[in-house]
């Protein structure tokens, strides 16, 4: 078994340590739904716990299918296909926006047809729109101080992609935009326009705020209403809030152990928005600090390889990806944890979120793609030094 | 500065800023569970959650004719949390003033709104998380209250509880009540209750409880919650109208008799199903309530019903003819130095067996009995046979409490000289009713016994799941010729004998009468004995639908014998079930109709034309029609009967005069009129003349 490890691990190309990262997230994942997703069970499918775990381990399976052929492909190619990509998607965002499949009254969802599966658009938005980024970066880098020939044709996929995904799913809006932020600032971008596009991002929200009050079927206004509300006047916080607390609580350094976590059966969203919750009841602090650790592992192998080829397009795209996921699972536990509003926010890779999941994949073999031909450069580099 | 350099440090003060923010999560973690660890897990203690089982709707119990007997209404208690999480002191405040006008509004509300908003008030300052609101609310009646300011905001943030009870209904009150079952005051189930509780309660569902203070369960909305599987229902055999007849009659003959307490059993002949079942027992109240179920539990010595088993033996042995003589030596003769008087006086000498047994003589019987088995040194012979006839049974009914039966054996160590002759009169030996009537119906179903029974169905959601079919205990208990000879023995006892007082020409009853001294043992003079007075049989003797059997215990009034006290029961019973029951009549119009019958043609009912055409089919009376309309009269022609169709205006008044009440009632409805009704029979007279135009008035109509 173990030399049938090392032989994958030396064949294995592209950064390892992001392969491991990735293994052992999924490994994790597995644990944490197996617990918690038992009150699940119980409601749904007369208590075969199994239900759910085999459901994530297929997705597993498919998501690391997915993940691997994106790191087969060149990635130069993903530069090629991200205008097209960003062209397809805003349609696709308008139409979800008016016609989509609701969950929990947000409507977010559109199904394929003839395949009839179900995904977010806004999943598809991100990728499309970090690659589109990363692409525009990465070419005008020459001249990206330039307002018209650069920054313009940056900022405003930007503010359309992020006005059309809000009025359902702000997290995930304002998440992009920040990942966006960041990516140009990192980009160069003169930081006065980046003042002037939060500016921007400021007038469009209140645009959208004003809107709601005439369309709240479209606008979730209530629901950014009620949970900042929750944050900023109870300091206990909400019920799911409370019940996330004191899972923590319970914790410990080590943990309450797998399996044994009370307040799985409580905590609303065990499975998804609060899963940090469980793994440190069941795992303790520790555990919850093993997460961090892995999340944060992975931003230092995507940043190293920025810091070896500064100005290409695949290190602009890795960081970016990488970007958008950490952000994600940092905004997930802080949730958890009372440090932000309730945000709907999945912790990647370890929440039972179905084709979320299957676009974290992407991302992942989209960066390991890069990173492979990050370590063939560097390694053709030395050969001709 | 270079591009390289410009995107490095921009890159690193990014990741610094994330790192800051992960140190931070970890950080809070760590705060919640080092510095408000504590709180937060006494608050977890303090929201203690358990599952609790929640009871599942139980079971109907339907009689054979699918009336219910006994169903469970679910009736609710509404109840407060006023301490709960979101409840704050802005909506409750804002909401108060009209909740507590609400409440007040409802029907019976014990306090005017100002009462109500104190309670409130009060409640809430005191922080009380299970306030009773109101008991025995119905379904209708909760939908409304969950509408009610507050409450329509649900447990969480409105408080509102609502705990689901079942309240156990018996539609027909004491009907049967012992029989169908109750909780009784030790808290155990009986009758068909307990016996088929398994089937009736169903499976227990599960739901998280949040523990409050005072040790009370408040159900929490949790996603978890498993329903409660409903009880199945069971069909029993009782035909309520039966039931009825059977209470009524008791009922009349106990109190007349002013007896301690007395059972009655009406069973199918030809299956052994119990279509009715009456016990009643006097209360200290002085009056009679089903208290214990005497048919089923009370076994005592059965007395001169039991001399129809040794008549029954000696016939089957064939020691003796029905014709033979025998020497009854003016009812008084010892056996063993105890002497045997017969119940009443008389003075015979030689006469028939059949004479013996009709006027019951304890003489006559018990000679035979002696002469024939234990002169003859087979007295172990005559056990058998009781033991062939399975007297020695229980006769495993469903409901618990059985009482066991006793037949002595002959190599027991009770056994004696006078044994015998006293076992062949009906002593020494206990017996319940329901035994005693399995026996007697097995006499009148050809000498195949039948296991009496209960319930016939088990069924969910009306569609069955079980079906208990009637079970032959024993092929037979006797030569065919011995049930004859003894079905005409105890049809003479009618006819002739000891029960002639029941005697009628309507249809032929074959039955026993049977007077028991309860305290003999004592040896009290006549007057201070305690007699238990007992009919059996069956009927109609020649083609036997039904057998019943009625015990009365210690009647204190107006007589004591079987004949007197428990007979006149029967037959009350018998007349109103052969009255019901027109399978058992003798067709009057079985021959070929008569020419120039005119005279005795019916007068028949004005009414639905297509009613009276299959009525009169049925009774294959001969009558012609002239038209095909909805309503007709009916006139007598010559030797048929003439239908004329009546035409209904929409809006005139017919002559509804000679119509039944049902017709009437559909007509004059549909006209839109109010009806006022009163006496039975068919409509003599209206209020309003006919032709008159109908427009809403009220018409008066008296029966007759």
């Amino acid at each position: 078994m173990s030399t049938i490890g090392t032989k994958i691990y030396a064949r294995l190309q592209g950064d390892r340590t992001i392969w491991l990262v990735t293994m052992l997230l999924a490994m994790f994942s597995l644990l944490a739904i197996y617990s918690a997703s038992g009150s699940l069970a119980y409601k749904y499918k007369g208590g075969d716990t199994e239900f759910y775990l085999m459901k994530h381990i297929a997705l597993l399976i498919a998501g690391f299918g997915l993940m691997y052929i994106c790191f087969l492909v060149d990635y130069k190619r993903y530069s090629k296909i991200a205008p097209i990509a960003l062209v397809i998607t805003i349609p696709m965002l308008i139409y979800t926006l008016v016609f989509g499949t609701s969950i929990n009254d947000a409507s977010r969802w559109i199904t394929i047809p003839v395949v009839g599966i179900s995904f977010q658009t806004s999943d598809l938005a991100k990728l499309a729109l970090i690659m589109y980024l990363a692409r525009a970066i990465s070419a005008k880098q020459d001249y990206i101080k330039d307002f018209k020939s650069a920054f313009l044709p940056i900022i405003v996929p930007v503010l359309v992609v992020c006005t059309l995904i809000a009025p359902a799913d702000l997290s995930s809006s304002m998440l992009l935009f920040l990942t966006s932020l960041l990516l140009m600032f990192i980009g160069r971008v003169d930081i006065k326009y980046i003042g002037l596009l939060v500016l921007l991002g400021i007038v469009a929200f209140s645009f959208l705020i004003i809107l709601g009050n005439f369309f709240p079927e479209i606008v979730r206004l209530d629901t950014w209403i009620t949970r900042t509300k929750d944050f900023i006047v109870s300091s206990d916080g909400s019920y799911q809030v409370q019940r996330a607390k004191m899972a923590i609580a319970e914790g410990g350094w080590l943990g309450v152990g797998p399996g044994n976590s009370i307040h799985r059966n409580f905590l609303p969203s065990a499975f998804a928005d609060f899963i940090y919750a469980i793994i440190i009841e069941e795992y303790g602090l520790i555990g919850g600090l093993v997460v961090i650790v892995l999340y944060l592992t992975l931003l230092f192998r995507c940043v190293s390889l920025v810091t070896r080829s500064p100005k290409a397009f695949g290190a602009m795209l890795a960081l970016g990806l990488c970007l958008s996921l950490v952000i994600q699972a940092l905004v997930n536990m802080a949730v958890a944890v009372h440090l932000v509003p309730v945000t709907g926010l999945t912790l990647p890779l370890m929440s039972m979120g179905g084709t979320s999941l299957l676009f974290t994949c992407v991302s992942l073999g989209m960066i390991l793609s890069v990173s492979k031909y990050i370590e063939q450069m560097s390694s053709a580099e030395e050969v001709k030094a | 500065m270079d591009i390289k350099n410009e995107i490095l440090w921009r890159i690193y003060l990014v990741l610094l800023i994330i790192i800051i923010s992960a140190i931070a999560i970890f950080v809070k973690t760590a705060k919640i569970q080092i510095a408000e660890g504590d709180y937060w897990k006494a608050k977890a203690d303090s929201l203690y959650l358990e599952y609790r089982p929640v009871n599942a709707a139980r079971g109907n119990i339907f009689a054979s004719n699918g009336s219910l007997l006994a169903t469970s209404l679910p009736t609710f208690e509404i109840r407060m949390d006023l301490k709960t999480e979101f409840l704050t002191n802005e909506i409750f405040n804002e909401n108060v003033d009209t909740l507590a006008k609400s409440l007040a509004n409802l029907k019976d509300s014990p306090f005017t709104p100002g009462g109500y908003k104190d309670l409130l008030n009060e409640a809430r300052k005191n922080g009380e998380r299970y306030l009773l609101i109101k008991k025995d609310v119905t379904y209708p009646e909760l939908k409304k209250i969950a509408q009610f300011p507050l409450f329509e905001l649900g447990r969480f943030k409105g408080g509102f509880i609502e705990i689901r009870k079942q309240v156990r209904k018996r539609p027909f009150g004491q009907l049967a009540r012992r029989t169908i079952g109750y909780v009784n005051s030790e808290g155990k189930m009986v009758g068909l209750e307990g016996a088929f509780n398994d089937v009736l309660a169903g499976e227990q569902g599960k739901q998280l409880m949040q523990k409050v203070s005072g040790g009370k369960w408040i159900p929490v909305e949790d996603i978890t919650a498993i329903e409660p599987k409903s009880g199945q229902d069971i069909k029993t055999t009782i035909d309520p109208n039966i039931q009825d007849i059977a209470e009524n009659a008791l009922k009349r003959g106990l109190t007349y008799h002013n007896a301690r307490h007395g059972s009655a059993i009406i069973m199918e002949v030809s299956t052994g199903k119990i279509k009715a079942i009456a016990n009643l027992g006097k209360t200290k109240a002085g009056d009679y309530k089903e208290i214990y179920n005497y048919a089923i539990g009370e076994s005592t010595e059965p007395g001169s019903t039991f001399k129809t088993a040794a008549m029954l033996a000696l016939l089957e042995d064939g020691y003796i003819d029905v014709n033979d003589t025998i020497d009854l030596q003016m009812g008084r003769m010892s056996f063993s130095e105890e002497e045997m008087v017969d119940a009443s006086y008389h003075a015979l000498e030689k006469t028939s067996i059949q004479k013996a047994f009709e006027i019951s003589s304890n003489v006559g019987i018990a000679q035979l009995v002696v002469d024939n088995y234990q002169m003859r040194k087979r007295s172990a012979r005559f056990i058998k046979r009781l033991k062939d006839f399975n007297l020695h049974q229980p006769t495993g009914i469903e409901i618990s409490g059985e009482g066991a039966p006793f037949i002595k054996e002959f190599d027991s160590k009770s056994w004696s000289g006078i044994s015998l002759p006293w076992i062949s009169i009906g002593y020494e030996s206990k017996l319940t009713p329901l035994q005693m009537l399995t026996f007697y119906n097995a006499i009148a179903n050809k000498g195949r016994l039948m296991k009496p029974y209960l319930v016939s169905d088990v069924e969910e959601f009306g569609v069955g799941t079980q079906h208990f079919r009637p079970t032959v205990v024993k092929r037979t208990i006797a030569s065919e010729r011995a049930i004859e000879k003894m079905t005409k023995l105890l049809i003479g006892v009618v006819e002739r004998g000891t029960a002639k007082s029941i005697h009628t020409h309507a249809y032929k009853i074959a039955g026993k009468t049977g007077t028991t001294i309860l305290n003999y043992k004592a040896n009290l003079p006549k007057g201070y004995r305690k007699y238990q007075a007992s009919f059996v049989g069956f009927f109609p003797a020649d083609k036997p639908k039904y057998s019943c059997i009625v015990v009365v215990n210690t009647p204190r009034e107006n007589g004591f014998y079987g004949g007197s006290v428990s007979a006149p029961i029967f037959r009350e019973i018998a007349d109103k079930c052969f009255a019901m029951d027109v399978d058992m009549h003798q067709a009057i119009n079985k021959d070929k109709p008569k020419a120039m019958i005119a005279q005795h043609l019916p007068k028949v009912k004005k009414g639905a034309q297509k009613d009276i055409e299959t009525s009169l089919a049925y009774l294959k009376l001969p009558f012609e029609n002239d038209s095909e309309l909805d309503w007709a009269v009916v006139s007598n022609a010559k030797d048929t009967l003439q239908i004329t169709g009546r035409k209904m205006n929409s809006n005139i008044i017919p002559d509804i005069r000679g119509m039944g009440l049902k017709d009437a009632l559909h007509i004059l409805g549909n006209l839109g009129l109010n009806i006022k009704v009163s006496g039975f029979g068919q409509v003599a007279t209206q209020s309003i003349l006919p032709g008159t135009k109908a427009k809403g008035q009220t018409i008066k109509l008296t029966l007759n």
